[in-house]
């Protein structure tokens, strides 16, 4: 079941967290809302659940219109950050809580119970209480509770960021295994680049109450439309550059550092200032002390061994620093005060919009 | 967030029935004591009598002087027992820490009682001091208005310096202490800052306790004047036809109290420090002659508050005739009037108190729930007005009530509706504030996630919030059940021939100076309070003071 959202606001005290939204959906797509707290990926979630009103605009599913429908009418599953567990109900009560709701009991809803949580390899566990288990247990029960219902749209509202590290890989695992299996649409909020990347099909980078960004993993990594995005979704250099001529197949030659390097060109027609993003990674080093094509020269100001990459603070000739992460054998080899030379394939920068 | 009113759910509608109750029981009396102040039909501004009145005066002055010396009395024994218990283990700690607490549930007509039984003209203690020839002076008056309010309140900056000291990070005066100043330098400059503020607020409580006592001023005070006194007084001789001085003296207690109250707040939001993941120190040992002192002195403190209840029990089975005991001579006789001859206050307490109670109980955890989890516009109100009774005296809530509801359109004087009323209205607070303190550590998305799973908002508070809010509910019933058991100074002012409680019982016998049956009722009325706590917390292990 696909989610549309038309022109959707929703006004707290006066100011408007979510500002004229629109955004398709598609059924079965795991799509993920990113951005930093506050931009309104939350209250955008809330709407759709229906925790929150909206007070423009329409929402969606299919094609029944829920903007006015009540949040327990919805047939949502929801999974909350904090779990959300009924504390003073066994783990079995919990995940049959749903379907009580739903007029069901008896054995036949206990079998359903049971296999859902065999389902996240909670079986053994049904008899407890909430207390009595991990977070990563707590929020599999909370996973099971929300999916044994069949829900129609299964929202989830930064469901890893209470647990560590190890877990949330292995909880990210077990939700898009859920998902996949169920093929149902899922909505995921985060603000961990990370997690987004890993398990969505489609991201929306949010800012501000506005989408900024919509496109899969790939197309929001690889090619941000925006300094805001690009900033958000892994580490960029940002600078300020001014090209000096567009080339009509989209590209432009940048000076930089003494230096002229081709880049990707974004820049509308006849606009000359903009921002030149280059991934840390994907900036290579050599030792190589004479000039060559896509090649800045610099100074090594800072070093810092990450164990399988190394992180270089390079200075260029006219003082701007750049970040370069450097892999692969010897990564740590270049000593401060070391001239180097930091090469960029063209296809990899790109200038935006500042 | 507020929202305008969605008439949709039920929740508009409750908390505008609940608006209204509170409207008609808690602010309407209040207006009425107000404007009845100035004059009823053709009796003169009570305004205007009280500057040509000497005694109603004086009682202004002497209330607050004794407020102040009760104040400080209660600080200097409260804050050194607190910081000694919170700072170090000592030989009987633990009966030190939890003596204060049994005082707070002994009705202070009790406590009156007992000293008196104890250092009273004809006294235990007063007797075997005359058989040597030593003469003590009269427990009437300041000596002993001082003397029992200080041991009965200071339990209440003891609890408040506890918490606040407990809360208080030890690795702050480690800090110091790094930096370079002495331990004892460390606790003044460190410690002392982030303290003073609690310790401040219960102090100005206290300040107000005082203010408003009934029981330990009536009994205590004699020639002295003193404004809850003259306030019954004037309440007892006008009746409820044309309440124009007790209107005036009742204004003048609110008046004081929200002075105090506004104070208090001003300080609190001035003081209010954050500790991050403030880790309070562990008690440490001390031992040696300081150990000793120490555990003597505080020993000293708790004993001497509660050895007068020690007399009571010996009372309740002493012979007497008349006012006189005849110590050493036991008897049943006394208790045989309390549950034979005359059970009906007995009666009438357990009847009152448990409707106040169980409607207490229920209203507060529904309007809490609409105060905290459905705001709206109506909400706000809800929380004010059940909060205004902690600013009124038990004597002001009486005389409001009987003005109120004396005749007119809801007559209610002489019924058993009114005596629960009282009751209700007085202890409101307390439900409200344990219900709310649980609501606020329940998520909101525990209660989405029900309904995310198709569970409508009312089944929901049924089958999701309220079995979570039960242990808080059950505290909320005992306290509210103890508080209005000991309740006094409200039921004294609207009860009628027939409907006497435990308490008001006690008060009268003392009155009388029957002491040994006022013994026997005031040791069944103990039980009744500390039977049901004591089942409580050692059956269904209910915290009864989580909430305080």
């Amino acid at each position: 079941m696909g989610i549309d959202i038309k022109n959707l606001s929703v006004n707290y005290g006066g100011m408007d967290v979510i500002s004229d939204l629109s955004l398709t959906i598609p059924e079965g797509c795991f799509f993920t809302l990113l951005g930093p707290s506050g931009c309104g990926k939350t209250t955008l979630l809330r709407t759709i659940a229906g925790f929150v009103q909206a007070s423009k605009g329409n929402l969606y599913f299919q094609s029944n219109d829920v903007t006015r429908l009540p949040p327990h009418r919805r047939n949502i599953g929801m999974v909350f950050q904090d779990y959300a567990l009924f504390p003073d109900k066994t783990v079995a009560e919990n995940v049959a809580y749903g379907l009580r709701a739903r007029g069901e009991s008896g054995d036949a809803m206990m079998k359903k119970v049971r296999h859902e949580l065999e389902h996240v390899g909670l079986g053994h566990v049904m008899d407890r209480h909430p207390a009595a288990l991990s977070g990563g247990q707590r929020q599999r029960v909370a996973l099971a509770r929300a999916m044994v219902i069949k829900p129609q749209v299964l929202l989830m509202d930064e469901p890893l960021s209470n647990l560590d590290a190890k877990l949330r890989i292995q909880i990210r695992e077990t939700i898009a295994d859920l998902q996949r299996e169920a093929n149902i649409t899922t909505v995921f909020v985060t603000h961990d680049q990370e997690e987004a990347l890993s398990m969505s099909d489609q991201i929306g980078v949010m800012n501000k109450g506005k989408v900024e960004q919509l496109g899969t993993p790939k197309e929001i990594y690889s090619t941000p439309r925006t300094a805001y995005v690009a900033d958000f979704v892994g580490a960029a250099n940002r600078i300020d550059v001014s090209i000096s001529d567009a080339n009509a197949d989209g590209t432009a030659h940048i000076q930089l550092g003494g230096a002229s390097i081709l880049a990707r060109n974004t820049l509308p027609a006849a606009t000359r200032d903009g921002i030149l993003i280059m991934r840390p990674e994907d900036l290579r080093l050599s030792a190589n002390a004479s000039a060559e094509a896509q090649a800045l020269p610099g100074t090594v100001v800072k070093r810092q061994y990450l164990g399988g990459k190394t992180s270089y603070k390079l200075a260029l000739a006219d003082d701007t620093v750049i970040s370069v992460e450097s892999h692969g054998d010897n990564h740590d080899g270049f000593d401060i005060g070391t001239k180097v030379m930091a090469t960029i394939d063209p296809s990899k920068a790109v200038v935006i919009a500042s | 967030m507020i929202k305008a009113l969605d008439l949709r759910t039920p929740w508009p509608w409750l908390s505008l029935a609940a608006l209204v109750v509170l409207i008609t029981f808690i602010l309407y009396p209040l207006v009425n004591i107000l404007t009845a102040s100035f004059g009823v039909g053709d009796v003169e501004n009570g305004w205007s009598r009280l500057l040509t009145d000497p005694r109603g005066l004086s009682a202004i002055v002497n209330t607050l002087i004794l407020a102040a010396i009760v104040t400080c009395t209660c600080v200097l024994i409260g804050v050194p027992l607190a910081y000694v218990t919170a700072r170090y283990r000592f030989f009987g700690k633990s009966i030190i820490a939890l003596l204060p607490l049994i005082t707070l549930v002994i009705p202070e007509v009790i406590s009156a009682q007992t000293w008196l039984m104890a250092l009273g003209n004809n006294g235990l203690i007063t007797r075997f001091f005359r058989d040597f020839g030593i003469h003590l002076p009269s427990f009437y008056g300041w000596f002993g208005l001082i003397t029992v309010m200080t041991f009965v309140y200071y339990t209440y900056v003891y609890i408040g310096t506890v918490a606040s000291i407990s809360g208080f990070d030890v690795h702050l005066e480690e800090a110091a202490q790094s930096l370079g100043t002495s331990p004892a330098r460390s606790r003044i400059k460190v410690m002392l800052p982030v303290i003073l503020p609690s310790i401040l607020a219960s102090a100005l409580l206290v300040f107000t306790m005082v203010v408003g006592n009934f029981a330990i001023s009536m009994i205590l005070s004699n020639q002295l004047p003193l404004l809850s006194v003259v306030t019954y007084q004037a309440a007892v001789s006008e009746g409820g036809a044309a309440p124009v001085m007790q209107s005036t003296f009742a204004t003048v207690s609110v008046v004081m109290v929200m002075l105090i109250l506004f104070f208090n707040r001003w300080i609190v939001s001035r003081g209010r420090f954050e500790i991050a993941q403030g880790r309070g120190a562990r008690p440490q040992p001390i031992t040696g002659w300081k150990g000793a002192a120490i555990g003597l002195a505080a020993s000293f403190i708790v004993v001497v508050s509660l050895v007068p209840l020690a007399v009571i029990a010996v009372g309740a089975f002493t012979v007497s005739r008349g006012p006189v005991m005849q110590w050493g001579n036991w008897t049943l006789a006394n208790m045989e009037r309390v549950f034979v001859t005359a059970p009906q206050p007995l009666v009438n307490s357990l009847i009152y108190a448990g409707a106040a109670t169980l409607i207490g109980v229920a209203f507060s955890a529904v309007v809490s729930y609409l105060i905290i989890k459905k705001r709206n516009a109506v909400t706000p109100w809800l929380d004010y007005i059940s909060s205004v009774p902690l600013a009124l005296s038990g004597t002001v809530l009486g005389i409001g009530l009987v003005v109120s509801f004396n005749a007119g359109w809801l007559p209610l004087t002489g019924t058993a509706t009114i005596m629960v009323l009282a009751l209700l209205v007085r202890r409101l607070p307390f439900g409200m504030r344990s219900a709310q303190a649980t609501l606020y550590n329940i998520p909101n998305s525990i209660e989405e996630a029900s309904i995310s799973l198709g569970s409508p908002p009312l089944r929901t508070f049924f089958k999701v919030v309220l079995p979570m809010m039960g242990p808080a509910i059950a505290s909320a019933a005992i306290l509210t059940w103890t508080t209005s058991v000991s309740e006094l100074s409200a039921s004294i002012l609207v009860y009628s021939g027939g409907r006497e409680t435990l308490t008001i019982q006690v008060f009268r016998l003392i009155g009388s100076n029957l002491m040994a049956y006022a013994s026997a009722y005031g040791l069944v009325l103990i039980a009744v309070i500390l039977i049901p706590i004591v089942v409580a917390t050692k059956v269904f292990k209910v915290d009864v003071f989580a909430s305080k």
